[in-house]
C-alpha cells in the first residue's frame, strides 16, 4: 500500500516528516517496506497566459499563439481546444524537459517557429503524447505567471509504502492509515467531502444523515445469493462528459501504482484509495432491463472483461449481472460491453459488500489480481457501502460534471449488530504485565475511533472493564485480546521493561535423549566424521538406483502430493541415498575421501494418519581415509574400517552382545557387509557399497557406509555404572589355534571368551596361512589377558584354564594348537 | 695392612678406574664382589690365619669391600651419565618433518548455531522438546488458529502428503504438542529445534527444506515484558552485546500482541546495506503471547495461564553468524563446506 505523503497530511497534519512518519508507523505494526521521495523530474515547464491566438498560415488545424510566461513571450504553435486568448496553461520553454528525459526544443511546426509547447497533462506527468480528446492545462485566471509548474502542481512527495500484514486490511487505505497517524500522533483526523456527515469510519458504522433526498430509482438491486452478496449499492449519476483528471488527481494516482483513465473512472479509484471500498461505474444507458443482480454464474457464461479478454466464468462465480446477462465479475473486473466510454452520459455507480472468500477463490481461478479484488479478499467495512458510493457520485461531479441522482438503488440484508467486546482491565496488566493506566488505554482506543464505554456491572463482580463498541471497519477484531494488542502496539513495544523468569527451571535439563545424541555427534567428530546435513526431499529414483523395490519399505515411500520437482517428490526412506549423493559431489570436486555421517529422521508409510518417523544415523566413507605419509602406509575406504566404527558407536552406546551376521541387504556387496544384531533385533547394517549400485550411481569405489537405528541404540543402551579396578595384576598368554579355512573368526574369539575364565581381553593379533599352515587351514593367533578380582591368578591356573580352551576349540572347530 | 689386601685393592681399583662401559664396570664388579670373586675369597682365607690376627684381617677385608664398592658406584654414575650425554648428543629428529597424521571431523555448522541457542535458553530455563515432521492440517493449521480459508495459509506454500497431512511448514505445532505432552504442568518452557519444509524455489535464501527453532514459555505469571526479557537477552548473547535490538509490531495467527525481533545489521552495522534492504536492520525472529486459542488447544486455560512464543530460523541465523552467503551450502554436503568448520 502506497501512501503518498501529502495526501495522507490532506486527511491528518502531522507533526513529523516523512522519515519520523514511517519510523512511527513501523513501530506501530504498519512496517514500512520502503520510503522514497518521488519527484516528478522536470524543468523549464511554467505558467504562462496566451495572449493573442492567431491562425496558422499553412494549416488550419493549427493556432499560432503569443504567450507571456511573466515577462518573457513566447510563440507556440498548438491545435489544442483550449488553446485561446486568454487562457493560463502550462508552458515547455524552449530547453524545457519532461519526464522520460524529453527535452523541448524550438521546432519550426509546417513552416512556422513554436519556442516551446503548451502541455497537457499526460505530456506534463509522464512525457508522452496527449490522450485522444485530451486538452491542454487550463488554471484559474489569476495563477500568477512564469511560476515553475513544480509550485503549481504537488509534483514531488515523499511516498510511503507499506507492507501490511493481514490484520491490517484497514489500513488499506489512506484514510485508513490517516485513522492510526491520528492516533498515534493525537493530530486530529479530517474526514474529505460528504463523509463526515455520513459518519464514516465511525465506532457504529456510516449512517445516513437525516433528511437525504429520495427518489424513485431506475433499477432494482436483487440479491439471489446473500451468502455471497449482501449488500449492493448502486447509484446514478446523470449528464457526465468526458474529460481526464485535473494533474494532481492523476499525480496521486500514479504515486499509488495506478494508471489514470478518465475522470469517471479516475474518481472511482480514487476514492477507492481514499476509502478502501471499491467501486465501478457503468454506463447506465448500456445496461440492458431494469434489475442488477448479484447472482451466481450459470454454466456457459462468459463475459469480455475490461482488459478485452474473453473469460468464461467457473460455474457458481459471484457476476453482476443485468437481465440480458452477466455485466461484471463482483469485486474483480467489469465488462468491456458496459464500460465508461468518452459517449457515456449517465453511470451507475456500484458501491457493494462481497464475501471475502468468494472474491478470493474467483480472483485465484481466474489468475485476476486486482486492487478492488485486494482489498474486498480482506474485507471492507460493511456499513460504508452507501457513503463511499455518496463519496464517489461527489467526486464523480466535481471531475467530470453531471448531477448525482438522488436516493440510492440498494438492497441490504446484513443486520447492523455492532460488535462489542468486555475488556478487562486485568486482562491487559496480566498479558502485557504492565498497569496501563484506564485514561491511556481510553486514549488508545477512542483514538483509533473504538467506542470506548464503561461497563455496567451486570454480573456483579467487581471486575474493572470496558464495553468496547468495535468499528465494523476493523474485521481484524473479534475478541478481548485483539484489544489487549491494539493497546499494547499504541503504547509502544519499546516502553515495555524487560523481566526475567524467576522460577525455578522445569523438567531439568534437555531430554535425555538428547544429551546422548550429542554425545553421539562429538564422538563421531573425534573419529573424523564431518556431520552432513541432506535434503530429506528425494526422488524415487534415488531409491531404486539403491536396488530397493515397491516390495521394500525402503523403495516405498512416504510420497508428496504437490512437490516441486520429481526429484523432490518423497520422503526419504534411509539416510544412505543422502550420503552417496554427497560422495558423489564430492568426487566431482575431485575430494579424494572423506568420512561423513548424519543424524536424522527417515520416513515410512504407516496404517496410522501419520507416517512413522525413525531416527537413524547414516555414515558413509569413501577414498582415501588416511593419505600415505612418510611414516605409515594410505588407509582407503573398507568394511573393517566401518566396521571398527560402528563397533565403537556399539561400544559408546554401551550395547553388549552384538553379532555381525554375514550379508546385509541391497545396497550393501553381499559379500563384504553385515547385519548387526544386538538383542535378537536388527540394528542396523555395515559394509561396502554394491558394484551394481556403484555403477548405477556412477561413483568411485571404495565406498563404505553402515546404517543405525538410533531409536534401538539409545533404546538397548545401558546406564553407565561403575566396576571396581582390580587390585592384582594382568597376566598376558598367546595362544594360535589352526582352524579350517570356513570357520568364522569371530567364532572362534566368542568361544575363547565364552570358555575362558577371568579374562580380560581377547584380541586377534594375526592370521597366518602360508606354510606350515596346510592349505584349507588358517593360523589364529590371540593374545589373551586374565586378571582375577580377588586374586593373583597362577600359573596352574591359567594353564588349566588355557587347556579347557584348546579343547573346547577342538570340540567345536576341529582346532589344533599351534606350538 | 696384608700384602693380599693391597694387592687386590691396587687392582680392583685400577680396573674400575679403566673401565669403559657399564657392561665392563659390572665384570669388575664379578671379578672381585661376585660369589666367586677375589673379596670374598680373601674372606674364606681368614681360617688359615693364627686366631688373634683373623679379626683384624676380617675388619681390613671389609674396609676394602666397601671402598671396592664405593668406587663401583662412582664410576657407574660417572658411565650413566656419560652414556645419557652421549644419547642426547647423537640421538636427533628433524623437527621439521610432519608428525603422525590426524583429520578431526566437524560438526555441522546448523548443529553448533543451534548448540549455541540451545545452550542460551538452557540458562534461562528452556528444555528441548522434539516434534514430529510430518504432521496433520489440524496440527500445523488449524489448531493454531490458521483455519481452513485463513489468509495466512497463501503465506505458507505447504507441501501435502494426503488431503490432511502434510510437511510441518513451522515448528509451531511443537507447542501444541509440547504442551499436551506436559498435561497441565506448570511451568511450561521448553524449545523445538527441527526441519521445516515449504513449497518454495530453490535459491540463495530459500531451500525447500530448513531449520527453525521454536520456543514456548507457559505460567501463571508470564508477560510481555518476560518476553521482551527473554528475546533481547538471547538477541544480545548470540549476535553480541553491541548488537541493537528492537521489537516491532508484528502479526501472526497464533500470537497476539505479535512481534517481530530486528537486530541492527551485523554487516553494516545498522548503516543499511544490500543484505538488510538498506533499512540497518535484520528480522531475525517472531514472537508474541501465545493467543488464547492455542493456549486452550495445549490443554491449558487461558484465564489461568498465559504464554509467550517466539520462532526463528536457524539457517538464516547460523548464515549471519559465519557470513554465509548461500542457504543452499547447508545441504551441499562438500567437504570444502563441512571441514572449515571444525574446532572448538
Ligand atoms: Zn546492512
Amino acid at each position: 500500500m502506497k501512501v503518498p505523503f501529502k495526501w495522507l497530511n490532506e486527511y491528518v497534519t502531522l507533526p513529523w516528516d516523512a522519515e519520523e512518519t514511517a519510523r512511527r508507523f513501523t513501530m506501530a505494526g504498519l512496517k514500512v517496506e520502503d520510503l522514497y521521495y518521488d519527484r516528478l523530474d522536470i524543468s523549464g515547464v511554467v505558467t504562462a497566459r496566451i495572449l493573442k491566438v492567431t491562425p496558422h498560415p499553412g494549416r488550419n488545424d493549427l493556432k499560432v499563439g503569443v504567450l507571456d510566461a511573466g515577462g518573457p513571450k513566447y510563440c507556440v504553435v498548438s491545435g489544442a481546444p483550449g488553446f485561446s486568448e486568454g487562457n493560463v496553461t502550462v508552458l515547455a520553454v524552449p530547453g524545457a524537459r519532461l519526464p522520460g528525459n524529453v527535452v523541448i526544443g524550438t521546432r519550426d511546426i509546417a513552416g512556422t517557429r513554436s519556442e516551446g509547447m503548451v502541455l497537457s497533462s499526460n505530456e506534463l506527468l509522464t512525457g508522452g503524447s496527449p490522450r485522444p480528446r485530451e486538452d491542454i492545462i487550463l488554471l484559474p485566471s489569476d495563477t500568477p505567471l512564469g511560476k515553475p509548474a513544480e509550485d503549481i502542481f504537488e509534483l514531488d512527495d515523499w511516498v510511503i509504502d507499506l507492507e501490511l500484514t493481514v490484520n491490517f486490511s484497514h489500513c488499506l487505505s489512506i484514510l485508513g492509515v490517516a485513522i492510526e497517524a491520528s492516533a498515534l500522533s493525537g493530530a486530529p483526523l479530517r474526514l474529505p467531502g460528504i463523509l463526515e456527515k455520513w459518519q464514516w469510519a465511525s465506532p457504529r458504522g456510516s449512517a445516513e444523515p437525516e433528511g437525504m433526498p429520495k427518489a424513485k430509482q431506475k433499477f432494482a438491486i436483487e440479491l439471489p445469493d446473500p451468502d455471497l452478496c449482501p449488500r449492493y449499492v448502486g447509484k446514478t449519476v446523470r449528464g457526465v462528459t468526458f474529460r481526464y483528471s485535473p494533474v494532481k488527481v492523476e499525480r496521486r494516482l500514479w504515486l499509488s501504482g495506478m494508471r489514470p483513465v478518465n475522470a469517471v473512472v479516475d474518481a472511482t479509484n480514487y476514492v477507492m484509495l481514499e476509502t478502501g471500498q471499491p467501486l465501478h461505474a457503468f454506463d447506465e444507458d448500456r445496461l440492458r432491463g431494469r434489475a442488477i443482480f448479484a447472482r451466481r454464474s450459470r454454466p456457459g457464461e462468459v463475459i469480455v472483461t475490461l482488459d478485452g479478454e474473453e473469460r468464461s466464468l467457473p460455474e457458481g462465480t459471484l457476476v453482476i449481472a443485468d437481465e440480458a446477462g452477466p455485466v461484471a465479475i463482483a469485486g474483480v473486473m467489469g465488462g468491456k460491453e458496459t464500460e465508461v466510454t468518452e459517449d457515456t452520459k449517465n453511470l451507475l455507480l456500484e458501491s457493494a459488500y462481497f464475501s471475502p472468500l468468494s472474491v478470493r477463490l474467483t480472483s485465484q481461478k481466474l489468475k485476476l489480481r486486482t486492487e478492488a479484488a485486494l482489498r474486498f479478499e480482506k474485507g471492507v467495512d460493511p456499513t460504508a457501502q452507501a457513503a463511499v458510493a455518496e463519496r464517489a457520485a461527489e467526486m464523480i461531479s466535481a471531475l467530470a460534471g453531471g448531477e448525482p441522482y438522488p436516493g440510492r438503488a440498494e438492497t441490504n440484508v446484513l443486520s447492523p449488530c455492532p460488535k462489542v467486546i468486555r475488556l478487562r482491565s486485568k486482562s491487559v496488566e496480566r498479558t502485557l504485565g504492565v498497569a496501563v493506566s484506564r485514561e491511556e488505554c481510553e486514549t488508545i482506543l477512542s483514538g483509533l475511533r473504538f467506542g470506548v464505554e464503561k461497563s455496567p456491572d451486570k454480573t456483579g463482580s467487581s471486575e474493572d472493564s470496558w464495553c468496547i463498541v468495535v468499528p465494523p471497519r476493523r474485521v481484524d477484531i473479534s475478541e478481548e485480546i485483539d484489544l489487549v494488542e491494539e493497546i499494547a502496539r499504541y503504547y509502544g513495544y519499546e516502553r515495555f521493561p524487560e523481566r526475567h523468569l524467576s522460577k525455578a527451571i522445569p523438567g531439568g535439563p534437555p531430554g535425555k535423549d538428547f544429551v546422548r545424541v550429542e554425545r553421539l555427534r562429538d564422538f563421531l567428530v573425534s573419529l573424523g566424521g564431518l556431520e552432513a546435513i541432506s535434503n530429506s526431499l528425494i526422488s524415487p529414483s534415488d531409491l531404486a538406483k539403491l536396488g530397493w523395490d515397491e516390495k521394500d519399505p525402503r523403495g516405498n515411500p512416504v510420497r508428496l502430493t504437490n512437490p516441486l520437482s520429481s526429484s523432490e517428490s518423497c520422503l526419504r526412506t534411509s539416510l544412505l541415498p543422502g550420503l552417496l549423493k554427497a560422495v558423489i559431489a564430492n568426487q566431482r570436486a575431485k575430494v579424494p575421501g572423506a568420512l561423513l555421517w548424519e543424524i536424522g529422521n527417515v520416513f515410512f508409510r504407516s496404517s496410522e494418519e501419520l507416517p512413522l518417523e525413525v531416527r537413524e544415523l547414516g555414515i558413509v566413507s569413501f577414498g582415501l581415509q588416511r593419505p600415505k605419509t612418510w611414516l605409515e602406509d594410505e588407509s582407503l575406504s573398507s568394511f573393517f574400517q566401518m566396521k571398527g566404527l560402528v563397533t565403537a558407536i556399539l561400544e559408546l552406546a554401551g550395547i553388549e552382545d552384538v553379532t555381525f551376521l554375514p550379508k546385509a541387504s541391497m545396497p550393501f556387496h553381499p559379500g563384504k557387509s553385515a547385519r548387526i544384531v544386538a538383542k535378537g533385533s536388527t540394528v542396523g547394517e555395515v559394509g561396502e557399497l554394491h558394484p551394481a549400485c556403484e555403477s548405477a550411481l556412477e561413483i568411485i569405489p571404495p565406498v563404505s557406509m553402515a546404517w543405525l537405528s538410533l531409536d534401538a541404540l539409545l533404546g538397548l543402551s545401558q546406564e553407565k555404572k561403575f566396576t571396581p579396578i582390580s587390585r592384582f595384576m594382568p597376566v598376558e598368554r598367546d595362544l594360535a589355534v589352526v582352524v579350517p579355512e570356513e570357520v568364522p573368526a569371530g567364532e572362534v574369539l566368542g568361544a575363547i571368551k565364552q570358555t575362558g575364565k577371568d579374562l580380560v581381553s581377547v584380541t586377534l593379533f594375526d592370521i597366518w596361512r602360508k606354510p606350515p599352515v596346510p592349505e584349507g587351514f588358517k593360523s589364529l593367533a590371540v593374545r589373551i589377558v586374565y586378571q582375577a578380582f580377588d586374586r593373583t591368578l597362577t600359573e596352574e591356573e591359567i594353564a588349566v584354564d588355557r587347556q579347557n580352551i584348546v579343547r573346547e576349540l577342538e570340540r567345536r572347530f576341529g582346532a589344533k594348537q599351534r606350538v | 695392612m696384608d700384602d693380599r689386601i693391597r694387592a687386590v685393592k691396587e687392582k680392583a681399583l685400577e680396573q674400575i678406574e679403566r673401565a669403559q662401559s657399564l657392561g665392563e664396570l659390572e665384570a669388575v664388579r664379578v671379578r672381585y664382589l661376585g660369589r666367586k670373586g677375589e673379596i670374598p675369597l680373601l674372606l674364606k682365607t681368614i681360617g688359615t690365619l693364627p686366631p688373634e690376627e683373623r679379626p683384624s684381617f676380617g675388619a681390613e677385608v671389609n674396609s676394602l669391600r666397601e671402598r671396592v664398592e664405593q668406587a663401583l658406584e662412582r664410576k657407574r654414575q660417572e658411565l650413566e651419565r656419560q652414556v645419557i650425554e652421549a644419547r642426547v648428543t647423537e640421538e636427533k629428529v628433524d623437527t621439521s618433518l610432519p608428525g603422525q597424521y590426524f583429520e578431526p571431523g566437524a560438526l555441522h555448522p546448523l548443529t553448533r548455531a543451534l548448540r549455541d541457542i540451545i545452550g542460551i535458553f538452557y540458562g534461562m530455563g528452556f528444555t528441548v522438546y522434539e516434534s514430529r515432521e510430518t504432521e496433520t492440517d489440524e496440527m500445523n493449521f488449524v489448531k493454531l488458529n490458521i483455519a481452513p480459508g485463513h489468509p495466512a495459509r497463501d503465506m505458507q506454500e505447504t507441501f501435502y502428503l494426503t488431503e490432511s497431512t502434510l510437511l510441518r511448514t513451522h515448528t509451531s505445532p511443537g507447542q501444541v504438542r509440547g504442551m499436551l505432552s506436559m498435561a497441565g504442568e506448570l511451568p511450561v518452557r521448553f524449545v523445538v529445534p527441527g526441519r521445516v519444509y515449504r513449497r518454495d524455489p530453490t535459491d540463495a535464501s530459500h531451500h525447500p527444506v530448513f531449520h527453525q527453532v521454536e520456543g514456548l514459555a507457559v505460567d501463571t505469571d508470564v508477560s510481555f515484558c518476560d518476553l521482551r526479557g527473554v528475546v533481547m537477552s538471547f538477541a544480545k548473547r548470540f549476535f553480541g552485546e553491541e548488537t541493537r535490538i528492537r521489537l516491532r509490531p508484528s502479526y501472526f495467527p497464533f500470537t497476539e500482541p505479535s512481534c517481530e525481533v530486528d537486530v541492527s545489521c551485523v554487516l553494516c552495522k545498522g548503516k543499511g546495506c544490500s543484505v538488510c534492504g538498506n533499512s540497518g536492520w535484520l528480522e531475525v525472529a517472531g514472537a508474541g503471547m501465545v493467543h488464547p486459542n492455542v493456549i486452550r488447544n495445549g490443554g491449558y486455560d487461558p484465564e489461568r495461564v498465559t504464554g509467550f512464543a517466539f520462532g526463528f530460523g536457524l539457517d538464516r541465523l547460523a548464515m549471519l553468524k559465519y557470513g554465509i552467503d548461500d542457504i543452499r551450502l547447508f545441504y551441499s554436503n562438500d567437504k570444502r563446506f563441512l571441514s572449515q568448520f571444525r574446532g572448538f
